[in-house]
């Protein structure tokens, strides 16, 4: 991908409710066409950040330029971006023309562009022939769609979706990440995604925010950040982990309550304590003595595509994933591929848990982040 | 078995369904079945007529009071709405705390009770010199119609949390352009939802509107309230059809209306015809509110209160009457002879009107009270005396009258009565044995056997213990304790034998025939035979009280002269006749004593001869006037009366 001009900057935010601090000193670029996706539990601070950046909260401190302009203390309705609320927020008085051409209508375009951009709209969001319908008659789905119509029509810049299916079902939702990904590619302009779904941010973005508690936790591409993740909690809320105490007993071998695993890992010192992330589908499970430690089989779930099962092993229960199954009950052993198993250093302190700015703006085009 | 089952289920659930509604409607309609009564009782169906519908809007008064009902309550819920939502608008940004604390704040007024309310708003007037008026009213109807519409608006406020509002902004809106077009239609329910509890509250208030009205002004609930005096005339029954039907119409329409879009956006969902987009065009609904905002204003110009306006050349006479008390035509009159303007006002009783005049809440220049209140005013120096030489029609005061005046006004200084009367015995001549009522009548008849459950006593202290003590030849006015725990038995030894204790509908009961006697005022008796011919009216020898409504002039008088006119004015001939006809109690007047009158039972007789109007010497002569006993002895009264009662 070319290096595209940077569209929008963040700089230096902060921002507070009653004391408790949401955003601190936080900086983010975002560049031309790109679907960028912030990801977080619940009051890490996206939805604070894709406020800033509409206009609708206004920051304690710090800058936010658009193309190199300031546009900390524009009003929310001059701003050259639109959002996809939450919950859509249709104007539920309005039928869906007028949902979609009340932006057109205030920037005092001609009834037949209106016209035509609201056909264009729909076609393109797949419902053509909605037109009159009451919002109340459509499906959360359907809503949703009119919503990201009813933003596209007025050709920003910058879309910003704040979790947008989240309230619809699985299967919709899987249908309208696609649907997002096509409209993406189809309109050419940057998407500023907010999500708490890991699952939902991995498969449709370029670059994926990972952040807590105000603080950037790492940025990279969604394989950047499956595979190889910075600290513990990027491990833990990026698909299910394995997350254990061991040390660095010297280079390339770590030590896990008494057994050793051979790792790719260096340059940790030796006896160094560190968290050891192994994901369950690379745990490898064999007959008794065949692994690097034996266990027994806890419980076993069928979850659809693979089986999932808790083996108790060496004082530890590892959650595993397989596609053959294995009986409760049953001695197994378990064993990693060296190149599975990921090291990273314990956190010192809350501030070390985050990336400072330095970090982020070095690695975010290079691509393998180095470890803290 | 089970069909069997099923349908006495259907059954049941139909029966108890007409039955709800058969309660809930069965009142209203006694009133719309009464209002097309020829007669003028409630007791009775005497055939169809339209004759109230047309009283109706020949009563200037009653027309202005409905006026006045309506603008007050149309201003006041618009006012209110619009405060109320922008109240709304500012607490929707508080922090939760804040907002709860707000909303506390708001809710207090409503569980306040309305005379709490009323009471501190006119307190609030007269501490800051505001004279209470129209505009006073309005206020206060303002003021408590606020909370109401936050509570209904707040609500819709707080679901819009789909963030519309920020959507309309985030598509380039300006704040005022957002609110208009989205927040505005969402939260429209709670507003109009507001808005007409507003406008009930305010059509329904009397409380509050009888603290806060100034003299002149009148609201339907104060209005018919004044009338209680005399009774309520079909006139409201009437009136209370017809707004009945218009709320109901409304109803009906506003339904039809909302139903029609609905089918016309299924309609065009299903046809699934190109959409041509035609811009911001509004539905019928807004259209619907329009036309009712405009067709109420149409009707709040129409009936716009003509009051102190065409003031006349001699300046403005307020007259604080009990309700229905004069001819109403008379105002007109009166206005046409002398060049003053006139303001009425009412009340229903001497003690509702007491504090007006005492805390001088509204300036009256003439009122009208009844003995025992004049006698208190006098003593507490609230009345003004009266120049008899600006009130010549004096000299036509019938002379029986003037003795007893003697007892509350000695040597009538203060008042000019108005009204007499006597308490007597109203019976059904066809009902009752004919002996029993020859030439001399007891009280005891009221505590003869034969007559268990047919008799009908006073439900006041005063009469009711009149009664018995003049039965046991005591005075009326007894303060001795001894007297009254006899008087006391022998009510209480009455008590099987009585069908009600009733006081306005006694008449009513009679012309139905529920009882055969009842104890009632004179001036009741010419009303109730119009309705049933078989009544007959008796003063026992015993003796009764007498009574004497007079005109007077309070301190806070400020057309004094105004005053006398309108006194020497109601002594004259035309008016003395206007009032008998219209009230048919006693006039004293002695241009009346060869009045004739169409007697209902005897034909034309001189109106001196009506013994009912005109009771001879020698029953006056054993008659008292109630006095003002002073709070001891009002305790005293009370004291026994409430245990007579619990017995």
């Amino acid at each position: 991908m070319a290096k595209e001009k940077t569209l929008i900057e963040m700089i230096d935010i902060s921002k507070s409710y009653d004391g408790e601090v949401v955003l601190d000193e936080f900086n983010l670029n975002i560049k031309e066409n790109e679907f960028i996706t912030l990801l977080g539990p619940s009051g890490c601070g996206k939805t604070t950040t894709l406020r800033i950046l509409g206009g609708f909260t206004k920051p304690d401190t710090g800058k936010v330029l658009f193309q190199g302009e300031d546009i900390t203390d524009m009003p929310a309705n001059k701003r050259p971006l639109n959002t996809v609320f939450q919950k859509y927020a249709l104007f539920p008085h309005m039928n869906i023309a007028d949902n979609i051409a009340f932006g057109l209508k205030i920037s005092g375009k001609s009834q037949e562009y209106i016209n035509d951009k609201i056909k264009y709209a729909l076609k393109l969001v797949n419902l053509s022939g909605y037109e009159k319908r009451s919002v109340t008659s459509l499906s959360g789905g359907q809503q949703q769609r009119i919503a990201i119509a009813r933003a596209i029509v007025n050709e920003p810049r910058v879309l910003l979706l704040d979790e947008p299916l989240g309230a619809l079902d699985l299967k919709l939702r899987q249908e309208m990440q696609y649907e997002l990904r096509r409209l993406k590619n189809e309109l050419g302009i940057t998407f500023l995604y907010v999500t708490h779904d890991q699952e939902e941010a991995l498969t449709m973005s370029d670059k994926v925010v990972v952040m807590n508690q105000g603080y950037i936790q790492q940025m990279g591409t969604p394989e950047q950040i499956y595979n190889e993740p910075e600290n513990a909690f990027v491990a833990d809320f990026i698909g299910d982990s394995n997350i254990v105490d061991g040390t660095m007993v010297e280079d390339y071998v770590v030590k896990i309550n008494g057994y050793k695993f051979p790792c790719i890992d260096s340059g940790f010192g030796k006896n160094k304590p560190v968290d050891v992330v192994i994901r369950p589908e690379d745990i490898e499970i064999g007959k008794p003595g065949q692994g690097i430690i034996d266990g027994v089989v806890t419980s076993n779930v069928f979850i659809g595509v693979h089986y999932e099962m808790c083996i108790e092993a060496g004082g530890i229960e590892w959650l595993a994933q397989n596609t053959r199954s294995f009986a409760v009950g049953q001695q197994v052993s378990i064993g990693v591929a060296p190149e599975n198993i990921q090291i990273m250093n314990k956190p010192q302190s809350e501030d070390e848990e985050a990336i400072s700015l330095e970090d982020v703006l070095g690695d975010e085009s290079e691509g393998t982040p180095e470890e803290l | 078995m089970k069909t069997n089952s099923s349908g006495l289920n259907k059954l049941i659930k139909v029966l108890y369904l007409a039955l709800i509604v058969f309660f809930l409607y069965l009142p209203i309609g006694t009133l719309m079945v009464l209002s097309f009564n020829s007669s003028k009782s409630m007791g009775s169906w005497q055939g169809f007529s339209l004759r109230w519908y047309k009283e109706m809007f020949s009563n200037a008064e009653l027309m202005e009071a409905l006026g006045n009902t309506l603008t007050i309550a149309l201003w006041a819920s618009i006012i209110a709405t619009v405060i109320g939502v922008m109240a709304c608008i500012a607490m929707n940004a508080m922090t939760d705390r804040k907002r709860s604390f707000f909303m506390g704040v708001n809710n207090i007024p409503l569980l306040n009770a309305d005379i709490v309310t009323g009471i501190s708003i006119m307190m609030s007037f007269l501490l800051f010199g505001i004279s209470l008026n129209y505009g006073t009213v309005l206020f206060a109807h303002i003021t408590f119609c606020i909370p109401y519409v936050i509570l209904s608006v707040m609500p819709k406020f707080r679901q819009l949390e789909n963030h519309t509002y920020e959507a309309a902004l985030d598509l380039g809106a300006s704040p005022l352009y957002a609110f208009f077009k989205v927040v505005l239609p969402d939260i429209m329910p709670g507003i109009v939802s507001g808005f007409l509890l507003s406008f009930t509250m305010s059509v329904d208030d009397f409380v509050i509107t009888h603290f806060t009205r100034g003299a002149g002004i009148n609201t339907l609930s104060t209005l018919i309230y004044s009338q209680l005096k005399i009774g309520v005339r079909p006139t409201m029954f009437a009136l209370s059809t017809v707004i009945f039907v218009v709320v109901l119409l409304i109803l009906v329409i506003s339904n039809f209306v909302r139903g029609d879009e609905e089918e016309e956006a299924k309609k065009a969902a299903a046809s699934g015809k190109e959409y041509v987009y035609k811009g911001g065009m509004s539905t019928k609904r807004t259209l619907a509110i329009i036309l009712c905002v405009v067709v109420a204003m149409a009707v709040a110009v129409r009936f716009t209160p003509s009051t102190p306006g065409e003031v006349g050349d001699k300046g403005v006479v307020y007259v604080y009457n009990f309700g229905d008390y004069i001819d109403p035509e008379l105002v007109d009159a009166f206005q046409e002879e002398t060049g003053y303007t006139v303001v009425c006002d009412y009340f229903d009783t001497n003690e509702e009107m007491y504090p007006v005049i005492k805390n001088n809440t509204a300036d009256y220049d003439v009122i009208c009270a009844s003995d025992y209140m004049i006698d208190k005013l006098i003593k507490e120096d609230l009345l003004m005396e009266l120049e008899f030489g600006q009130i010549p029609n004096i000299q036509y005061l019938s002379q029986n009258i003037r003795d007893f005046m003697e007892e509350f006004d000695p040597g009538m200084y203060y008042s000019a009565p108005h009204t007499w009367g006597t308490y007597g015995i109203i019976y059904n001549s066809a009902l009752v044995d004919e002996e029993d009522f020859g030439d001399e009548v007891s009280w005891g008849i009221l505590w003869d056997e034969k007559y268990a459950g047919k008799i009908i006593m006073p439900n006041s202290i005063r009469e009711g213990d009149m009664v018995a003590a003049k039965l046991l030849g005591y005075s009326m006015n007894t303060t001795d304790e001894g007297e009254m725990r006899e008087i006391t038995d022998k009510l209480i030894e009455q008590k099987p034998l009585v069908y009600s204790y009733a006081n306005d509908n006694a008449r009513d009961l009679m012309i139905g025939e529920n009882a055969y006697m009842a104890v009632i005022t004179s001036g009741d008796v010419l009303y109730a035979q119009e309705d049933n011919e078989d009544l007959a009216y008796v003063v026992p020898v015993e003796g009764t009280e007498v009574w004497t409504d007079c005109w007077a002039v309070p301190k806070s008088c400020r057309n004094y002269d105004g005053a006398m006119a309108w006194i020497n004015f109601m002594y004259s001939y035309d008016a003395a006749v206007a009032n008998f006809e219209y009230l048919t109690y006693a006039i004293p007047n002695t241009q009346l004593d060869d009045y004739v009158y169409e007697d209902y039972i005897e034909g034309e007789m001189e109106l001196q001869d009506i013994g009912i109007v005109n009771p001879p010497e020698e029953i006056l002569a054993r008659c008292e006037t109630l006095k003002n006993l002073g709070p001891e002895g009002d305790d005293m009264y009370s004291k026994y009366w409430k245990e007579f009662k619990s017995k």
